[in-house]
């Protein structure tokens, strides 16, 4: 359990490196979100494309990425937003331990 | 916006990617358009070919590394690049080894390219 | 065709980029620093000329820069004039 001052004002991780597991699960709790299996594998690409392309992507990536990734059913944005209401590049980016998005057009 | 009023546009990168703010600006434009469904394309002139040099890694400066930025834009659907070809030679780069796919441009071709655009954005 | 704007001097690659893309047809305005590729009996002059695109100066910045020995293919114009040429050339790049 991380405390409070690990986050931004926004509840976004401050140092990626913090990122684990729990803390996931701890921010998706923060955002009313139990993790599945399902979510589990954005996750972990959402983390991957940090690594790959030093940003967090933009939803219109995301969608890309995870159709590349996770096979073309699931990436659409419709399934995403199923898995992360709202935004779910902001949000995701969130769980998966990413700085905000710069490019949150 | 409607198909009949989408403007061309390319983008024109003539810096090295850390020597000042505009390889960022210009990826940041490149992101923008994408996110409103404009068409951009990028043309990496002079130092801009830096911008494309492999194994960037700016964490060492507190920077986000611009050579693995670019390799997202074909997430982005922006995959018309291009390349000063003398610069690029100039600087002995291996553009096979480039984050991004990029079709080579002599002088002339790089004219013929400019004038096919309905407008030009200089970084 | 292209209307360029250059704002760096000679020796800057700005110069030597926009030199390799400019072709008839096309236009240039001088501003700036790029003024002082206009000097008369200069390699830089030259070289603008034989490019066949037309070439242009911004009048106040050359004579703030004392630039005005101009050689013989620049034509100076003012505010007005930068204006009537954007709208003749619907595309623009600037080099600087």
């Amino acid at each position: 359990m991380l405390c409070a001052n690990a986050f931004d004002k926004e509840g976004f991780l401050c140092d990626l490196n913090d990122w684990n597991p729990d803390v996931a699960a701890q921010i998706a709790a923060s955002e009313n979100l139990q993790l599945s299996a399902a979510h589990w594998d954005v996750i972990h690409l959402l983390r991957a494309y940090y690594l790959a392309y030093d940003s967090a992507p933009a939803m219109r990536a995301l969608v890309k990425y995870c159709a590349l990734n996770l096979g073309p059913e699931k990436g659409k944005s419709i399934y995403l937003m199923s898995l992360f209401p709202g935004s779910p590049a902001k949000l995701g980016s969130k769980i998966s331990g990413l700085p905000k998005p710069d490019n949150c057009l | 916006m409607t198909a009949a009023t989408k403007k061309t546009v390319l983008l024109v990168l003539r810096h090295s990617p850390y020597g000042s703010g505009l390889a960022k600006a210009a990826l940041d434009a490149a992101l923008a358009s994408a996110a409103f469904d404009q068409s951009v394309d990028l043309l990496f002139m002079g130092d801009a070919v830096l911008q494309l040099q492999p194994d960037q890694d700016s964490h060492p400066l507190g920077m986000k590394t611009i050579g693995r930025q670019l390799a997202s834009l074909p997430l982005y659907d922006i995959n018309h690049v291009y390349v000063d070809a003398q610069a690029a030679a100039r600087y002995n780069m291996d553009l096979s080894k480039a984050p991004l796919q990029t079709r080579p441009l002599g002088g002339h071709d790089m004219h013929q390219l400019m004038v096919g655009y309905d407008h030009l954005l200089g970084f | 065709m292209i209307l360029h704007t250059l704002n760096a001097s000679p020796s800057s690659a700005a110069f030597t980029d926009c030199v390799s893309i400019m072709a008839k047809g096309d236009a240039l305005v001088l501003m700036g620093d790029g003024v002082y590729a206009a000097l008369a009996g200069t390699e830089a002059s030259k070289t603008l000329q034989e490019t066949d695109a037309s070439l242009y100066i911004m009048t106040a910045d050359a004579l703030a820069a004392g630039v005005t020995n101009l050689a013989a293919a620049v034509s100076r114009i003012n505010m007005e004039g930068l204006v009537t040429l954007t709208e003749t050339f619907p595309r623009q790049q600037a080099w600087y």
